[in-house]
């Protein structure tokens, strides 16, 4: 782009948008070292800031509808693929009524049942209570919760403690759930037709995911697949963009900056 | 009897209306035993914040007195003297008139804090016998027959018995007297039992002026820690549970437990979790304040030295994070209850609701598994979420043993696009006879929406009717 001659500005338009964009991440608190974990979809990560989700935050996912709920969590399960799978995973409470968590079906998401820890609450003070203390501690790769209420305060702060950490907090919330929250970014879930192999068997999960909310980025819908076998996200054919190949690279975690 | 009615005339067994005729108005309460050996229990509680191994008398030795174990314990008052000194004071306070005796032997002390002329008195060693030997037949606490025999063939004092032949006596009385004797003289042993488990390691603290506060009795209960620190180094062990005792200025004794994953020295792990304790507890009474705090090791375990911490982003060794990762656990559990933290275990049945479980969380995850996970089975797909019981469902299906059409469940229909199965798992017949046989249904419904169906029940050859229930949602 050819530089616009302004009286007393040297610099070109394409560098100024640039250096806002350089500038934006540290307004928020991004250092350069922040890990972020991307889906390795290309048509997914570029509404991302920094191109994925980034670690040390408070990431919020809730169904369409309240028959989505194990949509929304199999969503959850998904991303927990994306993250090292050395370290144990804490999830805070239960699925509301709609049954416990079952080891054998977390192996079909790529989750080891062994990582799991399940810490059981009465109510939602001590489920925040137990966010923020596994939080503090560093040992999980994530912590992951469902919440009914989450006034806007108190998902700052578990932002903070998220970030303080450097550990995403992956929270579901219930399908009703509007008000305005502090979380980085916000996904939406429905269920779709499940992707089948040649024999009619399921392959793998799809779900529709919209990205309601996303700071520092752009909001979006896909039709996101979870295939079973491969334990990778892809982007199923009808939504996805076809000038990119149909099976993105293997998620990787990678420094920012 | 007390000083007091003694100074009217009344003697021990007198009726009720004899006693009122010499002394005049009386306050009548009727005997009440029970609350008697609540209350010395609860003495025998205070005491421990002298030593923890107190014993309470049983009843054949009056059920009116406690033993206590200072051995070791006297030179932290300054000698003996002092101790009984501090006892006696206490008790006064508390308006407890009492008579204290020090003895090397416990039968010893017995005697005399019952029957020597002045109380208190300290017992030099070796001096049993030129001591118990004026003191009357009562000293040894014997049966009531025996000592109605002693006194029948003459025998009133324990000098009488003490230096003479012992094989008559052994021939003519139960094996008790000599065993009474011999303990009192310290040749045979006579264990007490406490009324608090004594503990491997403890350290107490008494405090020049009471305290109050919450963060005052974790620091007090931090440097109660440390004092135990090097002990536990010492013998190369670590606390597993521990008990922290709090003593009221008024007496009443609060002991709080803390149990531990992995064996730990550290004092700040330990204050913090005294500290969620606290919290997690309704009010503790403070009352006018507590003036001692003990620290007791109830469960000690082999622990071995491990190296320092290294550095903080993250990269640890695997026992270093084992390590973080038990810290973790304590701490949830002392707030939310023990059982609320727990991992997932897998047990060898093919019930799907048996073939898992849930167990006390361990900081590694190997540790709580019996057995390895089994690789997913794609033709046997498991859902994601799992009832625990299986709720109902009314199902249309096209024929009886085939697969469903529509269903119905927490009153939402649902139509049925894809249906994939039957997997048939039997029901476990060692368990129970005639158990039914299910065939398991993933299902795809019209808005996408993916459950775990079971027919229960073969048709025709196990019953007429099959039901159909739901077991699991798929994500």
């Amino acid at each position: 782009m050819s530089p616009v001659h302004h009286s007393g500005c040297p610099r070109s338009r394409s560098e100024i948008v640039e250096k806002l964009r350089r500038l934006l991440p540290r307004l928020e608190g991004l250092s350069a070292g922040t890990r972020v974990f991307s889906f390795g979809l290309p048509a997914l990560d570029t509404h991302l800031p920094q191109s994925g989700l980034v670690a040390g935050a408070l990431h919020e996912i809730a169904p369409q509808a309240p028959g989505d709920t194990p949509a929304a969590f199999g969503f959850l399960a998904g991303l927990l693929t994306l993250l090292p799978p050395d370290r144990p995973v804490l999830l805070v409470g239960g699925i509301a009524d709609h049954g416990r968590v079952c080891g054998h079906g977390l192996q079909n998401f790529g989750v080891d049942p062994a990582r799991l820890i399940l810490v059981e609450t009465k109510n939602d003070k001590q489920a925040l209570w137990a966010f923020e203390e596994a939080l503090r501690s560093r040992i999980p790769a994530a912590v992951a919760g469902m919440i009914d209420k989450l006034a806007l305060k108190m998902s700052q702060r578990l932002h903070l403690a998220a970030g303080d950490a450097g550990l995403p907090l992956l929270l579901l919330r219930p399908a009703k759930a509007d008000e305005a929250s502090a979380a980085a970014t916000r996904w939406r879930v429905g269920s779709a037709e499940a992707a089948r192999d040649r024999f009619g068997l399921i392959a793998g999960s799809r779900w529709e995911v919209s990205l309601e909310r996303c700071r520092n980025g752009r909001s979006g819908e896909w039709l996101v697949e979870f295939d079973h076998g491969a334990h990778r996200f892809s982007l199923a054919a009808p939504l996805a963009d076809s000038a990119l190949p149909h099976r993105g690279a293997a998620p990787r975690i990678r420094r920012a900056g | 009897m007390n000083a007091a009615a003694e100074a009217e005339g009344l003697l021990i067994g007198d009726a009720l209306a004899d006693a009122r005729a010499k002394a005049g108005p009386l306050q009548v309460h009727d005997a009440d035993p029970a609350a008697d050996h609540a209350a010395l229990r609860r003495l025998a509680l205070w005491a421990t914040r002298y030593t923890p191994a107190v014993a309470p008398w049983d009843e054949k030795s009056g059920a009116d007195g406690l033993f206590l174990d200072v051995t070791g314990a006297s030179h932290l008052f300054g000698g003996e003297e002092k101790l009984l000194d501090d006892i006696a004071r206490r008790l006064a306070h508390f308006g407890l008139p009492a008579r204290l005796a020090a003895a090397e032997t416990a039968g010893a002390a017995w005697a005399l804090a019952r029957f020597h002329a002045q109380a208190p008195v300290i017992l030099p060693t070796r001096e049993e016998s030129a001591a118990l030997a004026p003191l009357p037949i009562e000293a040894l606490r014997l049966s009531s027959e025996t000592r109605a025999t002693l006194r029948r063939l003459g025998f009133r004092r324990v000098g009488a018995i003490i230096d003479k032949a012992r094989a008559p006596f052994a021939a003519r009385f139960e094996k008790e007297l000599l065993l009474r004797l011999d303990q009192a003289l310290g040749r045979a042993p006579e264990p007490l039992a406490s009324i608090v488990p004594p503990p491997v390691y403890h350290s107490l603290r008494y405090l020049l002026e009471p305290v109050m506060t919450q963060d005052a009795v974790i620091a007090i209960a931090t440097r109660l820690m440390r004092d135990l620190v090097h002990v536990l180094e010492r013998d190369g062990v670590g606390a597993r549970a521990l008990r922290l005792a709090l003593y009221r200025v008024d007496g009443a004794v609060t002991a709080l437990d803390i149990g531990l994953s992995l064996p730990t020295r550290s004092p700040a792990h330990v204050a913090r979790l005294i500290g969620l304790k606290l919290e997690r507890l309704p009010e503790i009474e403070a009352g006018f304040g507590f003036e001692a705090l003990g620290l007791a090791v109830t469960v000690a375990e082999r622990m071995d030295e491990k190296q320092a911490d290294l550095a903080a982003d993250g990269t640890c060794t695997t026992e270093r994070m084992d390590e973080r990762c038990a810290e973790l656990i304590d701490g949830l559990r002392q707030r939310l209850g023990s059982l609320s933290v727990r991992r997932l275990a897998p047990l060898a049945s093919h019930l799907p609701e048996r073939a898992e479980t849930r167990c006390a969380a361990t900081a590694s995850p190997a540790a709580s598994a019996s057995f390895p996970w089994a690789p997913p089975d794609e033709t046997r797909p498991r859902p994601l979420l799992l009832f625990a019981r299986a709720e109902p469902a009314e199902v249309t299906a096209l024929v009886p043993e085939g697969p469903p059409r529509r269903f119905r469940w927490r009153g939402v229909m649902h139509g049925v696009a894809r249906a994939q199965g039957p997997e048939r798992i039997t029901g476990e017949w060692w368990r129970q006879m005639q158990a039914p046989t299910r065939d398991y249904y993933l299902v795809e419904d019209e808005d996408g929406r993916r459950f775990w169906l079971y027919r229960e029940g073969l048709f025709g050859r196990e019953t007429a009717s099959p039901r159909w229930f739901v077991h699991g949602l798929f994500a």
